[in-house]
């Protein structure tokens, strides 16, 4: 069964149609890149998969079920904004999240917070940027969920963190469970993806597996990318 | 679920509810002694008595202060924490949204009871001439509860007493109830939209308001029946209290019912209405 299915779903605020009858299928195991423009639909997409968004027509399911409690014991979200209190100190966060998720391996993540010197005791307000958004993804990706839902996680911190990010990414997901990033910066996510969905102005104009994508055009990812988004 | 929920909630308002709290208790307690030890001298020394002044007015801004910040703590934990950006992480927890608005409002209501208990003993402390001896003998003179409920029996007014106090309880618990979700209900309907969330749950806040006034002034016309009151034998103290103790009972019914409907109103502004920016 797909871990994440979209059966013609829509979402519209106002008068833009953010998605247009969307329509497409994650299976478990497989790294996906929800690759488009700015404003193309990319976020709508993993909020409606979170419940933060009701859609306008058509319907989203993780596992076969709509988004609701359920679905959140299930999938690790990570979204494109500093969402975490800022009073909260990383300990905090840490109680918070062992309470709340019983698939969260605390070990993995005090390990992870130490590899990159993220003090326990400091406040998400004393962060910088690219700190707060380190200590956001490790969290995130402490649980071992069924499905990640990864909103532009590279988007704000320097290239050696990239690095680190993306291989946190691979090396502590679950083989048996999905992983979508969403992002603009191709290049850098290129080597992790085993599928790419490229979506623009709330409609998918292609699902397809890197390797189809190298084959049949010759190009990168990335190449690809460009040459079908064009301006 | 709720009990984690609300673990959480103790800890994020308990760092500010608290030192507020104990502010003003320590006010209350050097404005009891400080009148107590300057009130001999207050004509000879204009310098105490503008400090006596002082402490005064200090105390009395911490009473207010408390009472605010009870109420914007109980406003801002359901706008921050659920509507702005932390409702990301909040609204992706594997709970139920009843959950969610419970635990807020069970911890609101806790911090409400407890702001009134803390002014009521504060207020009894500074009435208190403060010593080891006074304390004894007020301790000494209090009467038993025996004695207590012999005078109610003797006056033949226990069993109004005791619903008295009993309608003073649930009056108080559902009017704070009604008063908090008043508040959620206004924001979850507001955040709806897409655009001026703010100024709608302030629209919905004042709409909600009007139409409760309105409920309220028809119930008491028609459904209660006013003019039950021009009926009243007003010579018999004991139909008087009836009719009080009667009217009271509709008061508490009346804020269960419009705190059912505000429950109603937050719950499916935030299940069916979620509009996360």
């Amino acid at each position: 069964m797909a871990i994440l299915e979209c059966r013609d779903l829509s979402k519209r605020f106002g008068s833009v149609q953010a998605l247009d009858t969307v329509s497409l299928k994650i299976e478990p195991g497989r790294v996906v890149g929800l690759l488009g423009p700015n404003g193309s639909g990319k976020t709508t997409l993993l909020k409606l998969a979170n419940g933060l968004l009701t859609p306008t027509g058509g319907e989203i399911l993780i596992g076969g079920e709509a988004p609701g409690s359920a679905t959140h014991a299930a999938v690790s979200y990570l979204p494109d904004k500093p969402y975490l209190a800022e009073w909260m100190k990383v300990r905090q966060l840490l109680d918070f999240f062992s309470d709340f998720y019983a698939d969260f391996d605390r070990d993995k993540a005090t390990e992870m917070l130490l590899r990159l010197n993220i003090d326990e005791n400091m406040r998400i307000k004393e962060m910088s940027k690219g700190t707060r958004e380190k200590a956001q993804l490790i969290l995130v990706m402490s649980r071992r969920a069924m499905l990640y839902l990864l909103d532009e996680p590279i988007g704000g911190v320097d290239p050696a963190t990239r690095d680190y990010i993306l291989d946190t990414i691979i090396r502590n997901y679950n083989p048996e469970a999905a992983v979508v990033i969403s992002t603009h910066l191709i290049a850098d996510v290129e080597q992790v993806l085993d599928d790419v969905i490229f979506i623009n102005q709330g409609k998918i104009v292609l699902q397809s597996s890197v390797d189809a994508i190298r084959e049949e055009h010759g190009m990168s990812v990335d190449q690809y990318f460009r040459e079908v988004f064009r301006c | 679920m709720l009990g984690k929920l609300m673990k959480h909630e103790f800890r994020a308002t308990a760092r500010i509810m608290l030192p507020v709290m104990g502010a003003m208790a320590a006010l209350a307690l050097l404005a009891n002694l400080s009148i107590r030890g300057l009130a001999g001298n207050l004509s000879d020394v204009p310098m105490l008595k503008i400090l006596f002044t002082l402490i005064i007015i200090f105390f009395g801004a911490a009473v207010v202060a408390t009472v605010v910040m009870s109420l914007v703590i109980m406003v801002s934990r359901f706008y921050r924490n659920l509507l702005k950006d932390e409702g990301y992480l909040m609204f992706t927890l594997p709970v139920s949204v009843h959950e969610l608005i419970w635990s807020k409002l069970i911890v609101s209501l806790v911090w409400f009871l407890a702001t009134g208990l803390l002014i009521f003993l504060v207020m009894a402390l500074m009435a208190l001439n403060l010593s080891h001896t006074n304390l004894e003998m007020i301790l000494k003179q209090l009467p038993s509860w025996s004695e207590i409920i012999g005078w109610l029996d003797q006056a033949g007014v226990r069993g109004q007493v005791i619903t008295f106090l009993v309608q003073i309880v649930l009056g108080t618990l559902t009017g704070i109830i009604a008063a908090c979700l008043h508040f959620y209900a206004a924001m979850a309907l507001g955040h709806m939209f897409s655009k001026d969330k703010v100024l709608l749950s302030i629209v919905f806040f004042v709409g909600i308001s009007f139409a409760f006034n309105l409920m309220e002034m028809g119930y008491g016309v028609v459904g209660f029946g006013l003019s039950d009151l021009e009926n009243l034998d007003m010579s018999s103290g004991r139909e008087g209290l009836a009719f009080v103790s009667n009217v009271i009972w509709h008061g508490i019914g009346l804020s269960a019912v419009q705190a059912a409907v505000l429950y109603l109103a937050a719950f499916l502004g935030l299940k069916k209405g979620l509009n996360l920016e």
